[in-house]
This record gives structure tokens, C-alpha cells and sequence, in this order.
């Protein structure tokens, strides 16, 4: 999926993203060790750690059966995941609209693919040794698994189970081996395959082969789609009452073509991205794909999910003339005001235009003249662009640079604004449009990028030299830091709406982002701001020394390496509020954690079916987060943080 | 200086006729873009400048939607009425694996869909947690509640709700084992000692609270966040006794009584009243007829015998006049609530009359009619309807 730090990652210059292994060339090569010689060293080295090892190795073992034996009881339903794929992730988003999401799916994919192709140097990979312990090693827990779990329970030939005199269950070992015969020969092939692996090459070719990380994952992928046209997973039908698992409806065989589709489309993906790589793509190509990352939620969100049903003639007559009136008579103001001979009267007319976009919002407020509220955003965005035109004040180039950067922000913000102000033509039988996993995806991504830009815009107002931008940034921080997340919460959803003017009205899942932007940008500032605080003074007497503003010396000098410093704490952050989008559940949005707590355990079919359920959301959030985390180990390694 | 100025002037001039164009183009006004704007799309838009007026661009007029003009004629041009549910109420409103509704409470939004729209299937379901219910009626953002709601006075007057009649009558009962020595006849003073479980924040902890306070028998109250949990502390044996609603209690029988074990609901008349059925806003009266005769009517067919199966036989040779009338024969009555003559008849056929519906939901749950409140008036029950004439 898409993590959102992914147009962060893209900045940097060839990350890997699945290159987990790769190891830094200088350092010294571990001395080989027999098993034997390896158990003895770091298991058994002295009395009291065998003694350590012992109690945890068991205690981790009786861990493990009881994970097992809760996970594979036969009293687990299954089934009731199974059949609730769809609800879980998409929740009454229309059958036939289904396309909408591959889509996105696609999309998402497609710009992974580009940015791993791009950007992926060609690591060194896993080496086969590694690759074979692995295999072996996972292949042994298999066999573990098998060997801890309970007995079978015995039952008759009528399916009643079995009892000896006293009432007890009758359970049998052997029973329970033979009937677990599937899970022996995934243990043996995976064993298998690591031992032949191990013992077809030689010590020598071991060590020195790879298997190149990128190649290894879409591999892996390729197989799980393949298991999908031979392994039915996942049923949904359902008619009069009955859940019915006809092969033709299962999720697995509704699914199992556009998921090729899916992983071919990351194989050409990955390939264009080597092809544009080889080819010497310079920064044109990865600016472009930053773009294309950064405006994917927006597009796909509003033009992909929603579908705007747009009316035509107002488009033409109304939004395109506003939108290019606004992108010449905006670019002709500011080639004024970055004439290096304007001077002081720059600041004047800056100063001017704020006056005026402000004064809009009071008169549309007190109603002395109507004007679209689209208008009024350019007029801000304007004054925005005019205040910050001296610092491109100089050379035609730059100027020029200027212009088709307002040119292109104007574009983008018009076409934005008309399509969602637009009706869905995706009609959904729930007032919000998708729900399950998805909502969680576009409530983390939303807030993220959100938050992020208003984060750092904190951070820069509490280290301002400003007072009034000093005290407002530090009580909107330590107020929102003071309240609970689910306070904030619920005051969005339930008591914003009493804030708002009449006529105007807020979705759920909009006040639910908007809470959570504001939580996460209290909480990222604070790490940015100390980022900032590691600057040394140095950096930024050299760059009043050369002569550059102080937005330039922000924009240029200062954040880059703020940011740099506060990686870690950021990326924590952003899982964190991944993680918090849980909370949907309480505020009554109908997310993944919802489905599985409240809405499936309410099916008659699978009445008060909780646990399964819930086993199956820790899994999805266990696997984004642990993605995301990794990823974030990796762009600190690229980047040497904690290193100097 | 003088370039200076000129300058200035150029400027100004720019700036000027940018304002000029942008404000005459802008003079159909807000409400221009706000009547685009669905409810939905109000995620916070544009950049982080504008952050907490970004909805704004978005605003949906869902408020006047309902304020201008009279709710019936907006949900007939509006083609699709709004319906709140549960989406997680066992046999009531069930969100099924493709995200449809399914229940008695969806059955009778799908009734009204049909008396209004002619189409049963021209619902748009919403689903509500029992805290927001209520506000979805005010703002508009459902016409009508179908959300296994208790009639009470506060919500009636203070909370400014309205009530139609009542679908389903529960009440509140007690759940134990009949190897704890409970029967179906047992009441609520057999009771002292036990551990009762019930979940926490409903009136169900207040009334268990009350009853045994009055009959005089000291229990341990504990309560549990929702009923999964507090069913499953009863089969695990931390509870001995597990009370809510009756309609609930026999679901969970029905589906979770272990095997060789026997649970018994009990007392036989319930401690407390909980009326169901639907809940709209105040001052809607023309809809508000709409949803109760949609009401009446599923209950009249019942009381005549007309079904989905033979309502188009009942039509063309009516049993007695007044079901003629119902099934639009002269439909000067339907005609006159603002619906189609043929509205009922539609109903009937459509979705079914009260004993269909009920069935079809309820008895696979263990629910049954027969002796029960839920029974016709002619059965001893009070199920029972106005005349249509």
C-alpha cells in the first residue's frame, strides 16, 4: 500500500525499500561458527544463562501452544473472517463499482513499482546461507507448531465426540500428527528446500551469492497470487439465510484476476522504473514522482472513489475562466512584486493583498457581497505567494520559476476544489461512502499529510522570534497535548458541529481527520522543534553571512536538517497515529476494528464471533506497522542518522 | 521614484481587475457550491492555511434540505429515503457479508420505501451507534429511525423525538441455567445471592437494580462492555444469572447455549417495558402519517390474512371493504396522505405483511409470537391497528 512517508523516502537518493540485508562493505566478516559451537556460545556460555535459557525457552514454548492451540481450536469459526472479507475492508462499498478500488489499488502499486525501480540501488540481497537458515529455520518452528498443539479430540463416525467412562474427552496424539499431514509437508519441503540450498553450493558460493531482495519479494507476492486460482479463500456468498461457497464466488476467485493484474502491473512497474534509471532519468523524474505520490490521496480519493458528477456547462463557463483569471492575473502580481527594483513597495502590496483576502472572509461572514468561498481561497493563496514573492526577486530565471510554480499550485487547487465540491455519482447504501480497513487507510493518509506540513509550521512559530506567533503556537501545542486523543475526538464529533454556521455541516469521518491532524501536528512539532534545536548557531550565522532571507534560510539550510535529526521520532509519530485510527470504532465510524467487534458478532450467522475477528485486525495492523517501521530503519540507515 | 510609482500603479491596476472578474464571476453566491455538496465530501480540503474553514468549501445543505420544505414531497423528489439502523442488531438490523441490511427493523425501512417510492428497494441505510441516533434525525441526515428505539417519555418531549407505533414490544429478562435450579416460570425474587451480569451504560443495570431492590434480594451487579462479553463470562461460569432485553436473551440462546446445558429465560412477565418501533423528528406530521399507516397496514394485512403471496388475489376480490381500501381498490384515502393510491398494496407485496416480516426474522432467532405481546389483538397479544376507513 501506499505508507504515506513514501514521498518522503523518494527525496533520497537510492533507498530500498525491501533491501532488508544490506550490510555496510567495510565491516568485518563475522567469523563462521559451527552450530554446535554457536549453541555453546551464546545459549549455554554459563550456569546461570543455561539456566535463563531453560526457563524462557519454555516459557516462550507454553507462549507459543497456547497461541496455537487458540488459533487452530475447533471451536474457532473461521469462517466468519472468511466470509467477512469484503465487509472488513470495504465495509457496502457497491459490488459493481468494485473497478474504483483495483484502481486505486493499481495506482498505489504502479508509483511503488516506479519509486523501488527508481530508486532502489541493486543491494547485495540475502546471501544464500542466509537464505537457507531461513528456510530450514522456518520450516523447524513449522514442525514445532505441529508437535505443540493439542491432541485431537476423537470422534466418532457420526462427527459426536468421543468419551471414556468418567466423561472425559478422549484425545489421541497420533491421531492428531496424522490428521495434521498438510502442515508435516509444508515443515518438510521448507526444510527441504533450505538443506538442499545448503548443500548444492559450496561453502564459498554461499557466502558470495545473493538473492537480490526486490526480485525475492515480487517472487513471493507472484506466489501468493498464484495460491488464489488453486486455493479457494475467503466465501462470501450469500442467499435465503445461507452462506453458500460456490467456487465461482469465493473472495479468492472473485479476486484472483485482478490481483494478477495487480502483480504484473508491479513487475512493469518496477522494470520502467530500472529502464528510466538506466536511461539516467535525472530529478525531472523523481520530482514528478514525489508529485504523483503527494496527489494521489486527493485524486484518488475524490476522482477515483467518488466519481464527481460534474456539470459540464458550469465548468466551462465558471471554473476553468476562474481558475486561468487567477493563474495569469496572480502570475502578473507577482512578476511585479519580484522586480528587484520594487523594493519596500513589495511589502506594501503584500501586505495589501492580505488585507483584501481577509476582508473577503468578513464580508461573505456579515454577507455585504457574495463571492465564492473557491475565490476567497485564491485570494488567500494569492496573499500567501505575494508575501513570499521577495524571495524570489532577482534573475528572469528565477522569476519565471516563480510564476509556473503559482501557475501549477493555482491549477491544482481549482481543479481540487471543483471536484469535491461536486456530488458523488457512487452511491452507497451508508452515508459514508467506504468504511472496514479502507476508511483506516484514508483517515492515516489524510491526517498524515496534513499534519505534517502543520506540524513543521508549528515547530517554525514556537521557535519564532515573533511573540504573537510564539504564544499561539505553543498554547494551540500544549493544549492539544494536555487533552486525551479520544476527548479530542469526541469533542470533534459531537460538539463541532455546534460551532459551525448554519447551513454548514461537517461528515464524521471529515471531523474524525480533522481531530487527528490536530493531535498528530501538536505531537510532530514538538519532535521538529527539537530537529531545530540541534541546529548550531553556526548554521545560521553562515547563512545571514551570505546574504540569504529568512525564509530561505529556513526553507534551505535550517529544515533540511532538522528533519534529518528528527526521522525516528517522526516515523514513531506517524505509526502512532496509524494505529490510533482504531479509535474510529468509539466515535461510531464504522472501521475495520468496528466490523470485527461489533458488526459481525451481530450477524446471526456468527452471533457473538469476537475473537477471531479481532485476532485478524491485530494481524493487518501488525503487518502495516511493521512495514512502516522497517521502512524507517532503512531511510535512517541512507541517511546516517546516528552516525555523526 | 517615478518608476516607483508606475509601478504602484501597474499593480494596483492588475490587482484591481483580478478582483472585479473574480467577484462578478463569483455572484451566484455561496449556496451555489454548498447545494453540490454532498455530506460526505467534507474532508478537510486544500492546504493546512485554511485548515479548520477547509469543510467549509464543502458544506452540505442537508439542514435546509429538510427545514424548507415539507419531508414527504423532499424524499419523493429526492427519490430514496434515508433510513437509520442498527447494522449490528441480531435479527433486527444484520449487516451482511456484502454490506447489505437484513432484519425486521431494515424490513420495515424497506415498507416505507415502498408506501412513499414505490420501491422497496430505494433505501439508503445508515447505520448509528445509539449515541448519535437521535442528532442524525435532527440535522437530517436521516428521515427516519428504524433503530430498535425504547419509546420513552424524555425522548419524546425533551429529546424532541417522535414515536410511531410500536413494531416490536420487549422487555427486559433474566438468563440462567436450568441446572442452577431456574425455570421459565422463576422469579425475580429466586434471584438472591447470584452474580448477574449486564453491560454497562444502558438502562438494563438501573432496571435489574430496581427489581431487585423490590423484591427484596441482595445480588452482585457486574457489568461488562458489551453483551459478547458478558455472554461469554456466563458460559465461562463467572456469571450465574445474565439479564437485557428478552429479544436478545433468546438470540443468545438460540445460537450459544452450550451443548448439555439448558439456559431458561425468566420471569415470564419482563421487569421492565422497552416499545420499539420508529422514531422520526418532531412537527413531520404528513410523513409521520406515512410511516404509521405504513405501520397499520403490514399490521391490518396480518389481521386479514393477506399476504405477499395472495395480495394480488386479495385486490382483485377484496374480503371485506376496508381491506379493499387499504389495497388502493379506492384509494382516495391513500391518495389523500400524499402517497399512490396503490401504496399499501405495494408494501404488502413487496416486503410483506407484520406476520411475514416478523417471521422471517425473528423465529430463526428462537423468537416466536405466539403468546407473547407480540401476538395479534385477536390472539391475547398488542398487535393491534386503527381501522382504515
Amino acid at each position: 500500500m501506499g505508507l504515506p512517508m513514501d514521498p518522503v523516502a523518494a527525496n533520497v537518493d537510492a533507498v530500498e525499500p525491501w533491501a532488508g540485508e544490506a550490510e555496510p562493505a567495510q565491516k568485518p566478516e563475522e567469523p563462521s561458527l559451527s552450530a554446535r559451537q554457536w549453541v555453546r556460545q551464546n545459549l549455554f556460555s554459563t550456569p546461570f544463562n543455561s539456566v535463563l535459557t531453560v526457563v524462557f525457552g519454555l516459557f516462550s514454548l507454553l507462549v507459543a501452544r497456547g497461541l496455537l492451540n487458540f488459533t487452530f481450536s475447533e471451536e474457532r469459526e473461521w469462517d466468519a473472517v472468511r466470509t467477512n472479507l469484503r465487509l472488513l475492508f470495504t465495509h457496502a462499498y457497491p459490488e459493481e463499482q468494485y473497478i474504483r478500488i483495483w484502481v486505486c489499488v493499481g495506482t498505489i502499486v504502479v508509483l511503488a513499482g516506479l519509486s523501488v525501480g527508481l530508486l532502489a540501488g541493486r543491494g547485495r540481497g540475502v546471501s544464500m546461507k542466509k537464505l537457507s537458515l531461513n528456510l530450514i529455520g522456518v520450516g523447524s518452528a513449522v514442525a514445532l507448531g505441529v508437535v505443540l498443539r493439542e491432541p485431537s479430540v476423537l470422534k466418532d463416525a457420526d462427527g459426536e465426540v468421543l468419551r471414556d467412562d468418567d466423561g472425559v474427552l478422549r484425545e489421541s496424539f497420533a491421531a492428531a500428527m496424522a490428521d495434521r499431514w498438510a502442515w508435516w509437508l509444508a515443515a518438510a519441503v521448507l526444510v527441504g528446500a533450505g538443506a538442499a540450498l545448503w548443500h548444492l553450493l559450496g561453502d564459498e558460493r554461499r557466502r558470495k551469492t545473493f538473492v537480490p531482495s526486490v526480485e525475492m519479494f515480487v517472487a513471493l507476492v507472484g506466489l501468493l497470487v498464484a495460491s488464489a486460482w488453486v486455493y479457494p479463500w475467503g466465501h462470501y456468498a450469500f442467499a435465503d439465510g445461507e452462506f453458500i461457497a460456490e467456487p465461482g464466488r469465493t473472495v479468492a476467485m472473485t479476486t484472483k484476476l485482478p490481483w494478477t493484474v495487480m502483480w504484473v502491473l508491479l513487475i512493469a512497474a518496477i522494470a520502467t522504473g530500472r529502464q528510466l534509471r538506466r536511461a539516467g532519468a535525472g530529478g525531472g523524474v523523481r520530482v514528478a514522482l514525489n508529485l504523483a505520490w503527494l496527489l494521489s490521496p486527493f485524486v484518488l480519493y475524490w476522482v477515483v472513489l467518488r466519481d464527481p458528477a460534474l456539470d459540464w456547462g458550469r465548468v466551462a463557463t465558471v471554473d476553468i475562466p476562474l481558475a486561468v483569471l487567477f493563474a495569469v492575473g496572480g502570475a502578473a502580481v507577482l512578476w511585479l512584486l519580484t522586480d528587484p527594483r520594487i523594493g519596500e513597495l513589495g511589502r506594501i502590496i503584500a501586505t495589501g493583498l492580505v488585507g483584501v483576502a481577509a476582508f473577503n472572509w468578513v464580508a461573505a461572514f456579515f454577507g455585504w457581497y457574495s463571492m465564492l468561498q473557491k475565490v476567497r481561497l485564491s485570494f488567500l493563496l494569492l496573499a500567501l505567494a505575494a508575501l513570499l514573492a521577495h524571495n524570489f526577486a532577482g534573475e528572469r530565471a528565477q522569476r519565471l520559476r516563480l510564476l509556473g510554480g503559482w501557475a501549477a499550485v493555482t491549477a491544482v487547487f481549482h481543479y481540487m476544489a471543483t471536484i469535491m465540491n461536486t456530488p458523488s455519482t457512487v452511491e452507497t447504501p451508508t452515508e459514508a461512502l467506504i468504511g472496514g480497513f479502507a476508511v483506516t487507510v484514508i483517515v492515516a493518509v489524510f491526517t498524515l499529510l496534513f499534519s505534517f506540513p502543520l506540524g513543521v509550521l508549528l515547530a517554525l512559530a514556537r521557535t519564532s522570534k515573533l511573540p504573537i506567533f510564539r504564544v499561539l503556537a505553543t498554547s494551540f501545542i500544549e493544549v492539544i497535548r494536555g487533552v486525551p486523543l479520544i476527548t479530542i475526538l469526541i469533542f470533534c464529533a459531537v460538539i463541532l458541529k455546534l460551532f459551525l454556521p448554519d447551513g454548514m455541516s461537517i461528515s464524521l469521518i471529515a471531523a474524525a481527520t480533522l481531530g487527528y491532524t490536530f493531535f498528530s501536528a501538536a505531537y510532530l512539532a514538538e519532535n521538529v522543534r527539537g530537529g531545530l534545536q540541534s541546529i548550531r548557531r553556526g548554521q545560521f550565522e553562515a547563512s545571514d553571512a551570505v546574504g540569504l532571507t529568512g525564509v530561505q534560510r529556513t526553507v534551505f539550510i535550517v529544515l533540511p536538517q532538522a528533519l534529518r535529526v528528527s526521522i525516528p521520532p517522526l516515523v514513531g509519530q506517524m505509526i502512532a497515529t496509524f494505529k490510533e485510527t482504531s479509535l474510529l470504532a468509539i466515535i461510531g465510524i464504522f472501521d475495520l476494528l468496528r466490523m470485527a467487534n461489533s458488526v459481525i458478532p451481530a450477524q446471526t450467522q456468527f452471533l457473538g464471533v469476537k475473537r477471531e475477528g479481532l485476532l485478524f485486525v491485530c494481524l493487518v495492523y501488525w503487518i502495516f506497522a511493521y512495514s512502516m517501521s522497517k521502512h524507517s530503519q532503512r531511510l535512517e540507515k541512507k541517511l546516517g542518522v546516528g552516525e555523526r | 521614484m517615478t518608476h516607483n510609482k508606475r509601478l504602484l500603479w501597474r499593480a494596483l491596476a492588475v490587482l484591481f481587475a483580478v478582483t472585479l472578474i473574480a467577484a462578478s464571476c463569483g455572484d451566484d453566491g455561496d449556496d451555489v457550491d454548498s447545494t453540490a455538496a454532498p455530506a460526505e465530501t467534507a474532508e478537510p480540503a486544500a492546504d493546512d492555511a485554511d485548515e479548520p474553514d477547509a469543510p467549509a468549501t464543502t458544506a452540505a445543505d442537508v439542514i435546509e434540505d429538510t427545514q424548507d420544505g415539507d419531508l414527504l414531497d423532499t424524499i419523493i423528489s429526492r427519490g430514496r429515503l434515508n433510513c437509520g439502523v442498527s447494522g449490528a442488531a441480531v435479527a433486527f438490523s444484520e449487516t451482511q457479508p456484502d454490506g447489505s441490511q437484513t432484519g425486521f427493523d431494515a424490513d420495515y425501512c424497506r415498507a416505507v420505501a415502498a408506501a412513499i417510492l414505490g420501491d422497496a428497494d430505494a433505501v439508503e441505510f445508515t447505520p448509528l451507534t445509539a449515541a448519535e441516533r437521535f442528532t442524525a434525525v435532527q440535522t437530517g441526515a436521516v428521515d427516519v429511525l428504524m433503530r430498535n428505539t425504547t419509546w420513552t417519555q424524555g425522548r419524546d418531549t425533551e429529546v424532541g423525538m417522535d414515536f410511531g407505533p410500536t413494531t416490536y414490544y420487549d422487555g427486559q429478562q433474566l438468563m440462567a441455567r436450568a441446572g442452577d435450579g431456574f425455570s421459565g416460570s422463576s422469579q425475580v425474587s429466586d434471584i438472591g445471592g447470584a452474580v448477574v451480569c449486564t453491560n454497562a451504560g444502558t438502562t438494563t443495570e438501573q432496571n435489574i437494580a430496581d427489581a431487585a431492590a423490590a423484591a427484596g434480594v441482595d445480588i452482585t451487579l457486574n457489568t461488562f462492555e458489551d453483551f459478547d462479553i458478558v455472554t461469554t463470562n456466563f458460559i465461562q461460569g463467572a456469571c450465574d444469572i445474565v439479564t437485557t432485553d428478552g429479544s436478545a436473551l433468546v438470540g443468545r440462546k438460540a445460537n450459544q447455549q452450550p451443548d448439555g446445558e439448558e439456559w431458561v429465560i425468566f420471569p415470564p412477565t419482563p421487569i421492565s417495558k422497552e416499545p420499539l418501533g420508529p422514531t422520526y423528528g418532531q412537527n413531520e406530521s404528513r410523513f409521520a402519517d406515512v410511516v404509521n399507516w405504513t405501520v397499520y397496514a403490514t399490521i391490518l394485512a396480518d389481521e386479514k390474512g393477506i399476504t405477499s403471496a395472495n395480495v394480488d388475489d386479495m385486490a382483485a376480490n377484496p374480503p371485506d371493504a376496508e381491506a379493499g381500501r387499504l389495497l388502493g381498490g379506492e384509494g382516495e384515502l391513500q391518495s389523500a396522505m400524499g402517497l399512490a393510491p396503490d401504496a399499501f398494496w405495494q408494501v404488502i407485496r413487496q416486503v410483506g405483511n407484520y406476520d411475514e416480516i416478523y417471521s422471517r426474522h425473528l423465529n430463526k432467532v428462537g423468537l416466536t409470537r405466539e403468546g407473547s405481546a407480540n401476538a395479534g389483538w385477536l390472539d391475547g397479544g398488542l398487535i393491534y391497528a386503527p381501522p382504515a376507513r
